[in-house]
């Protein structure tokens, strides 16, 4: 069995009255490709914040590694370097081209030297085809566009996981496909993703394994094939008839 | 002289601005010094404010930083509230005396007149500062964040760059407010713009011409630095367009 990257134990999130996540346990190991899908408020998106420590739990931990990732600047910061965040709304810096974008986090964080810096926005930049844009602002691009860059800047951290929350729910039809095409080359390449997706038929297709969420627990965890095809819970199968049907 | 005897108003304003000249002259120059040195220091210290007012606190830091920074930001919400609430005018007598009898006995007008200029503006542009802070979306950070970037790093390269460009428009008024504001410093005895025409204006018993002399000043003073802060923000603007990385399209 692969290594276990990630593991989330016990997690619990309330915003005031509200629980959104109810003691979350999961296990991400190296190479895995994990779809969260669910409807909307179930908590998909809180947990993916949560797993990058832009949320605070309520309960529970994050282990890296076997080894808890506390509440500590200098800790949040080391653990975030490895495992990166690709948002729905991309979060390019505005004030910077999309080449700055792409070295700020590897100059400022990594401290690498300005060439090799350089060297590996390029080439990632290449990998989601978007080299020839490198003197673009964010304001320039197209939404498809702004997200495929998203992607490179996270990649020219060398992250170890990926994550990504709902990374084509700002797009036109026409943009989720290229976004969508990119991520799957990714998936090729062996990094380990957890990806919070509307796109059944990309989670069907690309991941390892898809969980299913409802209200804020787990209700279903289990590889694509068996989730998509008969579905145990109940409300999975509720939530997925329409897909299935169709 | 032009005007050997003068007769009207215009005729004593440039007689009185020939003649004293050398007075107006050395006003101009005290109300720009203070008002530029009160206010590029000013801006230092309300970037400080605005931006020590943004660390946010995590439950893991050590006891020492919290406890340090819970200090400072409640001597910054004092100090911000004070200078706030209170006239220039009054601060600039309390400042110039306060200090003198603290045993400071030979502080200069001007060095109160600075401190006080920068301990105004510096409690205006802590707000300033906030508010610009507050104006760009969290995301913007989270991008940062997410790649391991610290707070404070982020806030240098990705949220202040930001801020700055939109609170230009207030930090061009925050200035002409203190180029006309420097006025009331001659109540401690600088000898700025103010005081020069109310000296002349004695000699002759010609105030309202004197002081039309330096209302032109003034005026020429802020039109001029307003153009000038009008230019720089075009120039903030940055190019709309953006060339294409040719050596990177593919060959298709």
């Amino acid at each position: 069995m692969s290594e276990t990257v990630i593991s989330i134990r016990d997690l619990s999130k309330s915003f005031g009255d509200h629980e959104v996540l109810r003691k979350i346990d999961i296990d991400v190991n190296a190479g895995e490709i994990i779809c969260i899908v669910g409807s909307s408020g179930s908590g998909k998106s809180t947990l993916l914040r949560c797993i990058n420590k832009l949320e605070k739990q309520t309960s529970g931990k994050i282990l890296y590694h076997d080894k808890e990732v506390r509440d500590v600047q200098k800790e949040m910061n080391d653990y975030r370097s490895k495992v990166g965040m690709v948002f729905q709304s991309f979060n390019l810096f505005n004030n910077m081209t999309v080449l700055e974008n792409c070295m700020l986090c590897t100059r400022k964080v990594l401290h690498l030297p300005k060439e090799e810096a350089f060297n590996r926005a390029i080439t990632h930049l290449k990998d989601v085809g978007m080299a020839p844009y490198i003197n673009a602002k964010p304001s320039q691009l197209s939404g498809g566009q702004k997200q495929r860059v998203a992607i490179a800047r996270s990649l020219c951290m060398n992250p170890e996981v990926l994550l990504f929350d709902e990374p084509t729910s700002a797009l036109d039809p026409e943009m989720v496909g290229e976004v969508l095409n990119v991520m799957k080359d990714l998936a090729k390449t062996g990094l380990t993703m957890i990806i919070v997706t509307h796109e059944m038929a990309f989670a069907r297709d690309v991941s390892t394994r898809t969980i299913f969420m409802d209200s804020g627990y787990i209700a279903e965890d289990a590889a694509p094939s068996e989730l998509f095809t008969n579905p145990k819970n109940p409300r999975t199968r509720e939530f997925l008839s329409r897909y299935l049907a169709g | 002289m032009i005007f050997e005897s003068p007769s009207n108003s215009f005729e004593w304003m440039v007689f009185l601005a020939q003649k004293y000249s050398s007075m107006f002259i050395k006003g101009t120059w005290l109300t720009l010094y203070i008002a530029v040195v009160g206010t590029l220091l000013g801006f230092v210290l309300g970037y400080i404010v605005g931006i020590v007012n943004d660390i946010k606190l995590n439950e893991g830091d050590n006891i020492v930083k919290k406890i340090l920074i819970r200090i400072v930001k409640a001597i910054f919400t004092v100090y911000v509230e004070v200078f706030r609430d209170t006239p220039m005018i009054v601060q600039a007598m309390i400042v110039y005396f306060g200090i003198r009898q603290m045993g400071f006995e030979n502080l200069t007008p001007v060095f109160a007149g600075i401190v006080v200029t920068v301990l105004n503006t510096g409690a205006y542009m802590g707000e300033t500062v906030r508010a610009g802070i507050g104006s760009i979306e969290l995301g913007q950070r989270e991008g940062a964040w997410a790649m391991g970037m610290s707070p404070f790093k982020t806030m240098i390269y990705v949220v202040l760059p930001q801020a700055f460009k939109n609170i230009i428009p207030e930090m061009a008024n925050t200035f002409l407010t203190n180029l006309k504001m420097t006025s009331v410093l001659n109540v401690i005895a600088v000898q700025e713009l103010f005081m020069a025409a109310k000296t002349v204006g004695g000699n002759y018993y010609k105030y309202f011409d004197s002081y039309l002399v330096i209302a032109v000043i003034y005026f020429v003073l802020c039109f001029v630095f307003d153009k000038l802060f009008k230019l720089i923000e075009k120039k903030m603007q940055g190019k709309t367009d953006y060339a294409l990385a040719i050596e990177y399209m593919d060959n298709q």
